[in-house]
């Protein structure tokens, strides 16, 4: 402890070059930050637990194609099986199809919907009211935030999958499931265009426990094996996960990154320190000439290293905890914004920082300080100029 | 002299050599030196003579290749390098040529450097810091930095760093070689001042004639062993060895 004057006086001996590198740590550990974040709330579950219980079923060959609604009191049968609501995908646009106007839009059966996704709770007008209302629609509170809709507004969603236009009237907002969504009687759906009626894109399912979760999923694909519409039954999470996968396999693309970013700032970090070492090879000699023993100089320049890594790494930190709350406002009300709502600053993300931080630290300090405790006092002496 | 003074020093038979590729280079070879407590002792000799060599050893950050190194009652060419180390910060002060003061820091700090590594309380390591900046005459330089002071006061700097601990040995090697006349006759003054007042024993390595003349004894070493060795009191013997060190030139 006596001596952290003099290892914080080294860090800063080279002000420019010492600025240059807690830069060159800071910044990509922000990025690695977020990286880390988006990660998190991929493996994170956003319903907080709930979804645990929830299935999904589909038809076993692709999203695109239906299911009959004759499943329906079959699934609901089932032991284990709570309720089964039924959601359909009805794409559309809203203004225009600019990326920016992208939500999610689902034509579902209102009585059951909030019995399978119990986590969502209203906040803005009513259940009741949504319900009662053929034409009502039930809106994400964080789509209100970001389109500034009203209760009682009227948003007219035009078909692109589905021909025609149709205006609903806001009548409930939610909070808790997935924000960024809107949803409506699929009953307007199949009037507007019979040729839907009696048909499911996927059905949900809210079992009563963990092991109904575990069995069900088999049962059930057992149970239409060989019915001409087949299907494939996965748990909430596994069918998000399938989603992203969609997009190629980002998390791998995310983790090799942050790693090549974590070697590239361990490089800099070692560049830094070597030369700083170099620079002091009589100093450290004169130190070990006073009776520093060789544990003190490991422990001084290691202290530096690590220091110099933690301003880096801790600015890092702070910029990202700072910048987080802007960050996710902006995720939210981009198109990936049903996947922000997960989004939150995981402690796990942080330790993670704090962890890269430190080992980038002792990891780029470790060769200056083993050479400079091991060269002889006489050699050190002797490099002068 | 009176045979009563125990030798703080002693050197005994030491043999330092240096193997580069299959040639071995002898740098002291058979060398041996007693120097006593309480005694100021120049060291003299040709560039590469060993000098610089001779003085690490004694002061116990190099080793010899045979023989043994005395000071006091410890063996130094025994030692660990740990123990070595902790022997060094409480024995031995070390006076360098280009001063090696650490230049982040101010004097004060560079003169508390080696007080770290003891036990002392900050309020204690402040006193002896205060007490060795005091003798060097530099207590309104306490807060400078070593690029705001001249060679002479770095170099009184680096005497009150080596002092700080309260050894009983000073070495320096060529300490008024980088300085001006001027200043380095006060740095010799100061010199004195520790052999006499403070009844430090001190070994100097040196070209300088005057530096030579403050000494009480004169040791000329020649490609590893002892050619002169003038002992007597006062400056007249040094200045007449210094006069035999400029003629053998
Ligand atoms: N590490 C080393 N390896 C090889 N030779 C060395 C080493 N250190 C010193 N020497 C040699 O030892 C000799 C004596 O050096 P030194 O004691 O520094 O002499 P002086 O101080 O009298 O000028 C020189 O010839 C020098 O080149
Ligand atoms: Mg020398």
């Amino acid at each position: 402890m006596r001596f952290l004057p003099l290892v914080l006086k080294n860090v800063f001996r080279k002000k420019t070059r010492s600025i240059l590198t807690i830069g060159s740590i800071l910044l990509p550990l922000f990025v690695i930050c977020i990286m880390g974040t988006l990660l998190a709330t991929l493996d994170s579950d956003p319903s907080g637990g709930k979804g645990m219980f929830r299935l999904t079923v589909r038809h076993s060959i692709s999203i695109t194609n239906w299911l009959p609604e004759a499943y329906l009191p079959k699934l609901r049968q089932m032991p284990g099986v709570k309720e089964v609501t039924i959601m359909n995908w009805f794409g559309g646009k809203y203004v225009d199809s600019s990326a920016k106007n992208f939500f999610a839009r689902f034509a579902i059966d209102p009585e059951s919907f909030l019995r399978v996704f119990d986590e969502a709770t209203v906040v803005e007008g009513s259940a009741a009211d949504w319900m009662g209302d053929r034409s009502g629609l039930l809106v994400g509170k964080v789509l209100m935030t970001k389109y500034g809709w009203r209760l009682g507004q009227q948003i007219t969603l035009m078909g692109d999958i589905y021909p025609g236009n149709y205006t609903f009237t806001i009548r409930a907002v939610f909070k808790g499931a997935d924000e960024s969504g809107v949803y409506f009687d699929r009953r307007v759906h199949e009037e507007a265009l019979p040729r839907v009626k009696g048909y499911v894109g996927m059905y949900w399912i809210k079992t009563d426990s963990v092991a109904a979760v575990e069995r069900l999923p088999k049962q059930i694909d057992a149970m239409f094996e060989n019915s001409p519409f087949p299907t494939k039954t996965e748990t909430e999470k596994e069918f998000q996960n399938s989603w992203v996968s969609m997009l190629g396999n980002v998390k791998l693309l995310i983790t090799s990154i942050a790693t090549i970013i974590v070697l590239v700032i361990l490089l800099i970090a070692a560049n830094t320190m070597a030369m700083s070492a170099r620079e002091r090879v009589t100093e450290i000699a004169v130190l070990r000439t006073l009776g520093f023993g060789k544990p003190t100089i490991l422990g001084l320049v290691l202290g530096e290293s690590v220091l110099l890594s933690l301003f880096g790494g801790l600015l890092g930190l702070g910029l990202f905890v700072l910048s987080f709350p802007g960050f996710r406002a902006w995720m939210l009300n981009s198109p990936m914004g049903a996947f922000a709502t997960g989004m939150r600053i995981f402690p796990g993300i942080l330790a993670l920082g704090f962890f890269i931080t430190v080992l980038v630290g002792l990891l780029s300090g470790l060769v200056p300080a083993i050479r400079s405790a091991g060269r002889s006092i006489p050699d050190g002496l002797r490099q002068v100029g | 002299m009176e045979n009563a003074i125990q030798p703080l020093i002693q050197v005994q038979s030491v043999v330092k050599q240096y193997t580069r590729d299959t040639q071995v280079l002898t740098v002291l070879d058979g060398l041996s030196l007693s120097i006593d407590a309480g005694d100021f002792v120049a060291l003299m000799g040709p560039s590469g003579s060993g000098k610089t060599t001779l003085l690490n050893l004694i002061a116990g950050i190099d080793r010899p290749t045979s023989g043994r190194v005395l000071v006091g009652p410890d063996e130094v060419s025994a030692m660990s390098e740990g123990a070595l180390a902790k022997w060094r910060s409480r024995n031995i002060g070390f006076i360098f040529q280009l001063y090696n003061l650490v230049p982040v820091l101010t004097a004060y700090e560079n003169v508390e450097l080696p007080l770290l590594l003891t036990n002392l309380s900050k309020a204690a390591r402040r006193k002896q810091v205060e007490l060795a900046l005091s003798v060097v005459n530099l207590t309104d330089r306490t807060d400078h930095y070593p690029r705001q002071l001249s060679g002479g006061q770095e170099q009184r700097v680096a005497i009150a760093r080596a002092i700080a601990t309260d050894p009983k040995l000073l070495v320096a090697d060529e300490p008024t070689g980088d300085l001006d006349a001027r200043s380095g006759e006060e740095i010799l003054i100061l010199l004195e001042r520790l052999n006499d007042e403070f009844k430090k024993t001190i070994l100097i390595v040196t070209h300088d004639p005057k530096a030579a003349a403050c000494a009480h004894r004169l040791v000329h070493l020649d490609k590893g062993v002892l050619k002169e060795d003038v002992r007597g009191a006062g400056k007249t013997v040094g200045i007449a060895a210094a006069a035999t060190v400029s003629a053998g030139k």
